[in-house]
């Protein structure tokens, strides 16, 4: 899909939001804290709110365009959208909130049944009880169903998991990745939670402030910040994908290029992850062999030093890229150099498992 | 001392104080609720008494039924001018008005009055039963006297219950006039004296005094009232010559 | 009660109950533009949908009846075009009645609007439905118990109109009499027991109809 978003200018409270951006990747996600203006971007795509500049294209197909005072009503973008309240209607059953979008333009050739469509998202029992009835896990998915049904050109979401504890942002995710997969719909994800991003996106575009600061794939964003401003946001020092090669008794095995590093498996185990190790996490010794309960001891060896006020962050090669962060006063009493070898030491709990 | 001008000044203080108050209590002020009918002729016949006599005159223009409700109410009338007989003799019955001072003073003709841009010809009472008239407005025939003398008139002449079913019944007189001038109403059936003072109706159809019943207009002082000596003297000067002609003046009918 | 007494009492109910039909699509759309809209003069026209409300009965009554009579701008057009009068018929309570209630129902209408949060709207919009069908599909129903309460506390105004329906339509007994004229004109001519008897009916009703408004505009206790 190709969404072109040109010169969008829209004076918000404390910034003015301006993009210029196209997003070509199936799924993309924009990406930026509270308050950046992700969610008045998905009002303007959707046509919910107007901008004092803005050109909108999906697909060849202009949606807005400022200049020419062309704006195409909401009902007739196509657009399916799953606000972060969901806005599932209180007074109709679950079945005719998911009917809702069905007896529009798209009646005559829907995209999925609702059948297709209320059996992969697990909807089935659903169907007959009232909106109110329902817990925070199944709204989210029957709003999602809702926003399939009208058969949409492309999602929006915003921030799809924000009101949902951890254990059931794991849940949903997996659906997420269902319809991404099964229904092959363009999606435009709005989050501020990294893994969110991770587990589905595969480009993300950093917003802060109502700017554009980074685009590009996924990894390539958080691994390369482009500016200490992405970088904090992004906040995490190592990320590289890895295999699930066994689980014992809670505990994953997981592969990442040569080295092997002991997890914690996550809820819903799939092969392919991506291991995520903050650098606060990393313990850098001299000595290889002294025993600990530290179950990660991986010989790396130093290859490039950056200080940062009062860390300095220390790129190692362990087999994969990691990163460290330790204190300058450690750095001189340990005489971290580039190319010396040391021991890293990472605890179990502290290596995070995104599955992708 | 200092106390002895003061005291001089409020001595003479309130010399002057009571001086006033008993000059203006010579003057007295008298309430006379009349028949809406009334309102022009009384009005100028009372601002030649109050020069002459210092008195000072209120109205109360209205129903004479609705009057003398109030009066029966306890309303603070001092004289009680009916357009009907039957209203008077209701308050006498309740001995409310003094049997000495009544005096059955005027009369009265009915019209039927039309707007004055109006082309409609009513030629007789039959007229009124035709299509082209649509509404009639009336005081209201239950109980206000114009209303019940054009009903008794109506009756008489054997048209009421055709007639019945057009009547739009007004609170008094004046609001039925009112009705016909602004053209809501093909026409109205009002006293002669009310068509005199507006401009704005023109008489269709003069009721003969033989069709008429008897208008007869009763005045008496309330027996309630707290001026009877002054009440009587303007009741007085409404029998008098110089108020007959001013009644005349307006249309009304002297009955001695 | 005689049959005459009921007939009052009949024709009162159902001039009333029409009146609030009357009223409604004008009223919901006044209350719509009201509570989603904002342009410039907005606050004169709220301004003039209250004053009904503030001022004098009768003088609302004196503005409709130069306005309605044979004579007047919208009265004169109607007589000459279609032949039709509204002054003294029942017409004439039917608009007295519409226009002191319409207030009522415009503000507790507004009100219901403005709590029907406006996402709702908007979600619909985006799965396909035009302006009606987000109107009638969404937004009128949530505001639903709003718009009831409204309708019922216009209602009951209507039952008890008596200064501007006496200026316009007269008290002609069996054509325009409301029970409120019927009472006035019974104290006026004596006839106290026949008085007593509608202010009966009379608090009987507006009881009912104000009691069964209160339910529909309480909030629902969460």
């Amino acid at each position: 899909m190709s969404l072109l978003l040109k010169n969008i200018s829209l004076p918000l409270a404390d910034f003015t939001l301006e993009v210029n951006v196209e997003m070509r990747k199936r799924v993309t996600a924009v990406f930026g804290p509270s308050g950046a203006g992700k969610t008045s971007l998905l009002d303007l795509i959707a046509g919910l709110r107007s901008a004092r500049s803005a050109f909108i294209q999906l697909d060849g197909n202009v949606l807005t365009d400022t200049a020419k005072h062309i704006s195409i009503a909401t009902r007739q973008r196509g657009l399916g959208y799953v606000p972060q309240d969901l806005a599932l209607f209180p007074h109709l059953s679950v079945r005719q909130n998911l009917l809702y979008g069905t007896n529009s333009r798209a009646a005559a050739s829907p995209l999925f049944t609702f059948e297709h469509v209320v059996e992969v998202l697990e909807i089935e029992p659903l169907t007959s009880r009232g909106v109110t009835e329902l817990s925070g896990g199944e709204k989210q998915r029957v709003a999602l169903a809702r926003a399939l049904l009208s058969s949409p050109r492309l999602l929006l979401l915003d921030e799809p998991l924000a009101s949902l504890d951890a254990p059931l942002k794991e849940k949903i995710i997996p659906y997420l990745a269902r319809v991404r997969d099964e229904f092959r719909i363009p999606m435009l994800c709005v989050t501020h939670d990294r893994f969110e991003a991770l587990a589905l996106a595969d480009e993300i575009v950093v917003l802060v402030d109502g700017k554009v600061r980074q685009t590009g794939p996924v990894l390539d964003v958080f691994n390369r910040p482009a500016s200490a401003e992405v970088a904090k946001f992004v906040g995490v020092e190592t990320l590289h994908p890895g295999q699930i090669t066994n689980v014992t008794e809670g505990l994953a095995t997981v592969s990442v290029n040569r080295a092997t590093l002991t997890a914690l498996a996550p809820p819903i185990v799939s092969r392919e992850v991506f291991v995520s190790i903050r650098g606060e996490d990393v313990i850098l010794q001299r000595e290889a062999a002294v025993a600990s309960s530290v179950r990660n001891r991986l010989s790396a060896r130093v290859v490039a030093l950056r200080t940062e006020g009062a860390l300095v962050r220390v790129e190692l090669d362990a087999g994969f890229p990691l990163f460290a962060l330790v204190t300058r006063p450690a750095c001189v009493e340990l005489a971290l150099r580039e190319g010396e070898q040391v021991t890293a030491l990472i605890k179990t709990p502290a290596i995070h498992l995104v599955p992708h | 001392m200092k106390f002895r001008p003061f005291k001089r000044s409020l001595y003479l203080l309130a010399l002057t104080i009571v001086t006033i108050l008993s000059v203006s209590s010579r003057a007295a002020e008298i309430t006379v609720f009349a028949a809406a009918s009334l309102t022009d002729s009384l009005k100028e016949i009372a601002a030649d008494y109050e020069k002459s006599s210092g008195d000072k005159i209120t109205f109360n223009f209205g129903a004479s039924s609705t009057l003398a409700r109030q009066i029966d109410a306890g309303a603070p009338a001092d004289i009680f001018f009916s357009a009907d007989e039957s209203q008077m003799d209701g308050l006498a019955k309740k001995d409310l008005i003094d049997p000495a001072t009544r005096k059955s003073r005027l009369g009265n003709s009915l019209v039927v009055v039309v707007a004055a841009d109006s082309t409609l010809q009513i030629n007789s009472a039959g007229d009124l039963t035709n299509a082209t008239v649509k509404q009639i407005a009336l005081a209201d025939p239950k109980a206000v006297p114009a209303g019940v003398y054009a009903k008794a008139w109506l009756t008489r002449q054997q048209l009421w219950p055709a007639i019945e079913p057009k009547v739009v019944p007004t609170e008094n007189v004046r609001a039925a006039l009112a009705a016909v001038e602004s053209g809501n109403v093909e026409a109205g059936v009002v006293y002669k004296t009310d068509a005199g003072i507006s401009k704005k109706v023109k008489v269709a159809y003069e009721v003969p005094a033989k069709d008429a019943p008897d208008i007869s207009y009763p005045m008496a002082v309330v027996k309630e009232s707290k001026q009877p000596d002054a009440a009587k003297n303007f009741l007085n000067y409404l029998d008098s010559q110089e108020a007959g002609d001013i009644f005349k003046k307006f249309g009304f009918i002297l009955r001695d | 009660m005689t049959s005459a007494e009921w007939q009052i009492v009949w024709f009162t109910a159902w001039v009333s109950a029409l009146s609030t039909l009357v009223i409604l699509p004008f009223g919901l759309a006044l209350a719509w533009a009201l509570a989603r809209r904002d342009w410039p003069g907005k606050s004169i026209v709220e301004t003039f949908v209250s004053l009904p409300l503030v001022m004098p009965p009768v003088a609302t009554g004196l503005i409709l009846l130069k306005l309605f009579g044979r004579r007047g701008g919208i009265g004169g057009l109607l007589h000459d075009k279609f032949n039709l009068d509204v002054i003294f018929t029942w017409r004439a309570v039917l608009l007295a009645l519409s226009v002191m209630s319409l207030p009522l129902l415009v503000r507790a209408a507004r009100v219901a609007f403005e709590e029907v949060n406006p996402r709702l709207e908007q979600i619909a919009r985006t799965l396909g439905a035009g302006n009606w069908r987000v109107f009638f599909t969404i937004t009128v129903p949530l505001a639903g118990r709003g718009i009831i309460g409204g309708m019922l506390l216009a209602f009951a105004r209507a039952l008890g109109e008596f200064g501007a329906t006496i200026m316009v339509a007269g008290s002609i007994p069996g054509k325009t009499q409301t029970i409120s004229l019927a009472i006035f004109q019974d104290v006026q001519l004596g006839d106290d027991t026949h008085a007593y008897r509608l202010l009966g009916v009379s608090v009987v009703l507006a009881f009912a109809a104000v009691w069964c408004s209160e339910l529909f505009l309480r909030r629902r206790k969460k």
